[in-house]
């Protein structure tokens, strides 16, 4: 009986357990179906985020050549290095850790770290940029022994500029996209160019960053590439820019001892040839990401470094300005060249008395001897006879008023003006005694070295306003395409008389007893003419003295050689150097070395550092310093203030 | 000792359900060890010395072990004790007996040694009904290697002795309402233990289980790692060796504790279903052989090999899943060890033995 009893107490109880085990066993394979099944997408994806991670591969910017074809801007490899925080447990041990293997101070390290601490945790942080080899050494060491497992070293490729911040204007320089410029095509963190050439062409130049999937395990350490898109380098961009004048005028400048701007083409096409603006900025500091005392020294620099005084510094032209006041008078047919005109050392126009920089006068002179010999009252005479609004006119057709056009970012608009732009201006009336300081390039007249440029081409090439461009091909790929140039601005055929008066006074200048004697070169019939820039009136240099400011003039010279048939042409500003025709010694060493290219010849070299050249007596481009012009005087000041003082 | 009739009553298809698991578990061990390493042949050896063991365990009429259980208890206390002062050390407990090219873990023995002890005690054919003194007594018989193993310090070996002494008393008829009260006072006793007998790494571990994300890179980490193990292998699973949490090393000791999870991710829940089917099968087989045995004590002693063998599936299976908090528990047949897989083995030795003898006088 017990038994019996015994055996079914038994069987019910192991049926209850067999009961329990299978409901149990029912229940796991539920949780299993719930994970496997119902909530497999999201787990998924949360394993491929544990062993997948995408690095990004930085395309290499596109190679600058210049116009032959030498390489002027190229890449370098440098190292990146970085934080990645995914399986980082006490970022602050690596912080200190990575500081004191990269022999880095901690708390600057972690100033870098802190702003990115709320972005995702798989989002590299860059914490050294171009990093030393020493610094990867050591890195790569530590990563191998477990210690700094969640520190990445990249190879990243690096913009390489030539040294001695060779042409920086031209080739400006690239940082990481700001906010604003996020957005079609641009990345967060994206390096693009932000000035010069890098950024107007940025969309060719940039290509298309890669990305490498790789497998890492649990430490973070990369097992095997999963995928990878290789980058796509930028196009390679061909620039109109001869490398050897670039360097001859640049050259030219240090040798001269100041600095200034230049800016030299074909006047036949517009092609840059060279274009200088000193003092420059090493665009190399760019690069790998500019650190901030390097930044706010260029931008403190009360020489302005950062400032491309070609297309962005605007300044009085001096006498240069008598080339546009011919040009109108001669082509207004209100002269011809054949007028004559006699100095005697100043002239009076509407009851006031205007000095000629010749105390004794010119005497007797036509055109072509005014041109020669910059006088003053000629061109009074003739702005006069003009009025404003004609001489506006054929500052416009030569491409001083408003911008050349010039490919690059950011070019100030150069100002000639007229009475229109008096009345919109200040609403009051011109009156005509303004125009006489106008007709010797001073008053409101401020241009910058790049229209300058555009005139003595225009006046080269008998009236054709080019527009001055850099880029000359671009390597789409499938070899050299030539780009396409920019419409020609203006195209006004100059009459045969016009062109011959304006170019047999401006190699006058050079050639015959004019100022520009320092650079000619025999057999190669350069024309030009000297300008000095009025940094500051009389008045306001009462007023500013002892202020420190450089209050010296700075000097002009535009120039094309040869005389018939021009094919090269420029401007060379020369900051705070007083006298035109200092800058004419750089103009030569230029053109020299262009025929010596030319014609297959060695290319001239400059010799040891000219002494200080003396004085000549009287400056013939020397402004006459008038009290009694009062208006003139007070705007020249205010339109020099920026970017001269 | 072994007559020959004897061998057709031998469960054949309960042997081939836990051989078939054994096979699984070593597959995967090569596969989350990375292929053909001396871990997969520490485990081949570990087979076929269990399967020596289950033959031994076998040929032995269960009745005379039971008849020598004392001193079988006796020896595996001895052992305990032993360890317990000099045994080997490793992660911070003192386990293993140290045997040259093995490592004896005698806790894992003791699991079958209370049950062959306890079987006898309760099966002894006296009386129907068991005692509140019998149920002492069989507190007591499992309170000492219990208290031994939970010193070593190996809480989750220790833990696997209850249901033994739990399996073998319920069948034996132990009241209920003494379970429901048992069931009560542990339920009371749990913040008690919490505040005084847990160490502060074992506290750790059940509160991170509560919220695995309170530390998603330290205690709860193998948690979470754990669910998207599973989780991320689908209906069909990865594929052989092609997992990439357990290859990658996201989850700790996959080979061991976690083999189940590396299953999950490479078969996927076709896979699952299959291994816990097998598991399944050999439960209710087991438990079959409970009902079908002769005698009161091979019932009991099926029970009780049994109880702590299912105990520690469910366990294991759940924390795979990451269901449960990450113990030290191994799956029985298929996480790697020597010394669980042997004693496992004997285990299905004494369980076979009293299917097959129960024609047996």
């Amino acid at each position: 009986m017990a038994v019996t009893e015994d055996r079914r107490r038994i069987t019910v109880r192991l049926t209850v357990l067999q009961i329990g085990v299978v409901v149990t066993f029912a229940a796991l394979a539920i949780g299993f179906w719930f994970l496997q099944i119902v909530q497999h997408t999201q787990y998924e994806e949360m394993a491929e985020n544990n062993h997948q991670r995408t690095l990004a591969l930085r395309a290499p910017r596109g190679v600058l050549f210049d116009r032959n074809g030498k390489v002027l801007v190229e890449n370098r490899h440098s190292f990146n290095i970085s934080i990645v925080r995914e399986h980082t447990k006490d970022l602050d041990r690596t912080i200190r850790l990575l500081a004191a293997v990269a022999g880095l101070d901690v708390e600057q390290l972690r100033q870098i770290v802190d702003p990115h601490r709320g972005e995702p945790t798989y989002r590299p942080i860059v914490v050294i940029e171009d990093a030393s080899l020493a610094q990867v050494a050591a890195i790569t060491a530590r990563r191998l022994d477990f210690e700094l497992p969640d520190v990445v070293v990249e190879e990243v490729p690096t913009r390489q500029y030539p040294t001695d911040a060779l042409a920086a204007h031209l080739f400006g320089y690239v940082g990481e996209a700001s906010e604003a410029q996020i957005g079609d095509g641009i990345k967060s963190g994206a390096i693009i160019g932000q000035s010069g050439v890098e950024r107007v062409y940025n969309t060719l130049l940039m290509g298309q960053d890669g990305a490498r999937r790789v497998v890492v395990n649990s430490v973070g350490r990369e097992i095997r590439t999963e995928a990878e898109v290789p980058p796509t380098e930028g196009r390679r961009v061909q620039l109109t820019i001869d490398y050897d004048l670039q360097k001859a005028a640049e050259d030219g400048f240090k040798h001269a001892g100041f600095n200034g701007s230049a800016l030299i083409l074909d006047p036949r096409n517009g092609e840059v040839l060279s274009l200088v603006s000193l003092p420059a900025y090493d665009p190399n500091d760019f690069a790998a990401g500019i650190d901030r005392a390097t930044w706010a020294a260029l931008n403190s620099d009360a020489l302005r470094p950062l400032q491309n005084r070609a297309i962005q510094g605007r300044y009085s032209p001096g006498s240069i300005f008598k080339i546009v006041v011919a040009t109108a008078a001669l082509e207004e047919g209100i002269v011809d060249p054949g007028f004559k005109v006699n100095c005697g050392g100043g002239a009076t126009f509407f009851g006031r008395y205007f000095l000629c920089h010749l105390r004794g006068g010119h005497g007797v002179v036509d055109m072509r001897t005014a041109i020669e010999k910059s006088c003053n009252v000629y061109f009074y005479t003739l702005g006069n006879m003009l009025g404003v609004d004609r001489i506006h006119k054929w500052a416009e057709k030569l491409g001083l008023v408003g911008l050349t056009g010039i490919d690059l970012p950011n070019e100030q608009e150069s100002l000639v003006p007229s009475t229109e732009w008096k009345r919109r201006r200040t609403g009051e009336r011109w009156y005509p005694g303004e125009t006489i300081s106008v007709s010797i390039g001073q008053g409101q007249v401020t241009v910058t070295p790049a229209s300058l440029a555009v005139m003595i081409a225009t006046v080269a090439n008998g009236g054709t306003r080019v527009t001055p461009h850099v880029i000359r091909a671009v390597d789409e790929g499938g070899g050299w395409k030539a780009a396409t140039p920019p419409a020609v601005a203006e195209r006004v055929a100059f009459r045969p008389d016009t062109l011959a008066a304006l170019h047999d006074g401006l190699w006058m200048v050079v050639n015959a007893k004019g100022t520009g004697g320092r650079a000619r070169i025999p057999g190669r019939d350069v024309a030009g003419k000297t300008g000095t820039a009025q940094v500051i009136s009389i008045r306001g240099r009462q007023a500013a003295r002892g202020s420190g400011l450089d209050l010296r003039d700075h000097g002009w010279f535009v120039f094309f050689a040869p005389k018939e048939n021009p094919q090269i042409a420029g401007v060379i500003f020369g900051e705070h150097n007083e006298h035109g025709y200092l800058g004419a010694p750089i103009a030569k060493h230029v053109i020299e070395t262009y025929f010596a290219k030319k014609d297959g010849q060695p290319l001239p070299t400059l010799g040891p550092k000219a002494a200080p050249v003396p004085v000549p007596g009287v400056d013939p481009d020397s402004v006459p310093r008038i009290d009694s012009q009062p208006i003139a005087a007070g705007v020249a000041q205010g339109t020099n203030a920026p970017g001269t003082n | 000792m072994f007559e020959r009739r004897l061998y057709h009553h031998v469960d054949w298809g309960l042997l081939a359900a836990v051989l078939a698991l054994c096979a699984i578990g070593l597959s995967q061990i090569y596969s989350a060890t990375g292929g053909w390493t001396s871990i997969v042949e520490t485990q081949i050896y570990g087979v076929l010395l269990g399967l020596i063991a289950l033959v031994v365990c076998l040929s032995v009429d269960y009745r005379s072990l039971a008849d020598k259980s004392h001193l079988i208890y006796l020896a595996v206390i001895a052992l305990l004790i032993y360890v317990l002062f000099f045994g080997a050390v490793r992660g911070g407990s003192r386990r293993w007996i140290d045997l040259g090219e093995f490592n004896l873990q005698p806790s894992e023995f003791a699991k079958a040694a209370l049950a062959l002890v306890l079987a006898k005690f309760l099966g002894e054919g006296r009386r129907g009904a068991i005692t509140y003194v019998d149920l002492l007594i069989v507190g007591a018989l499992t309170a000492v290697p219990l208290i031994i193993v939970a010193r070593q310090p190996d809480l989750g070996t220790a833990a696997t002795l209850i249901p033994v002494a739990f399996g073998v008393a319920f069948v034996a008829g132990m009241p209920m309402r003494l379970l429901g009260i048992l069931a009560l006072a542990g339920l009371l006793a749990a913040p008690i233990a919490w505040q005084f007998a847990l160490q502060d790494y074992q506290k750790e571990r059940i509160s991170t289980f509560m919220d695995p994300a309170q530390d998603a890179r330290g205690a709860g980490y193998q948690q979470i790692q754990a669910r998207i193990t599973v989780g991320s292998g689908g209906p069909w699973g990865k594929g052989f060796t092609e997992g990439t949490q357990g290859q990658l090393r996201f989850l700790p000791v996959a080979h061991n504790d976690f083999i189940f999870s590396v299953l999950a991710e490479e078969q996927g829940f076709a896979g699952v279903i299959v291994t816990l089917g097998l598991y399944l099968f050999v439960i209710l087989r087991a438990l079959e052989s409970a009902r079908l045995s002769k005698d009161r004590l091979g019932a009991y002693l099926v029970l009780g090999v049994l109880a702590s063998f299912t105990f520690q599936v469910i366990y294991n299976i759940t924390m795979s899943a990451g269901l449960a908090p990450v113990k030290g528990l191994t799956l029985p047949l298929m996480s790697y060890g020597g010394s669980s897989m042997i004693a496992t083995l004997a285990g299905f030795g004494l369980i076979l033995n009293v299917r097959m003898r129960r024609f047996t006088n």
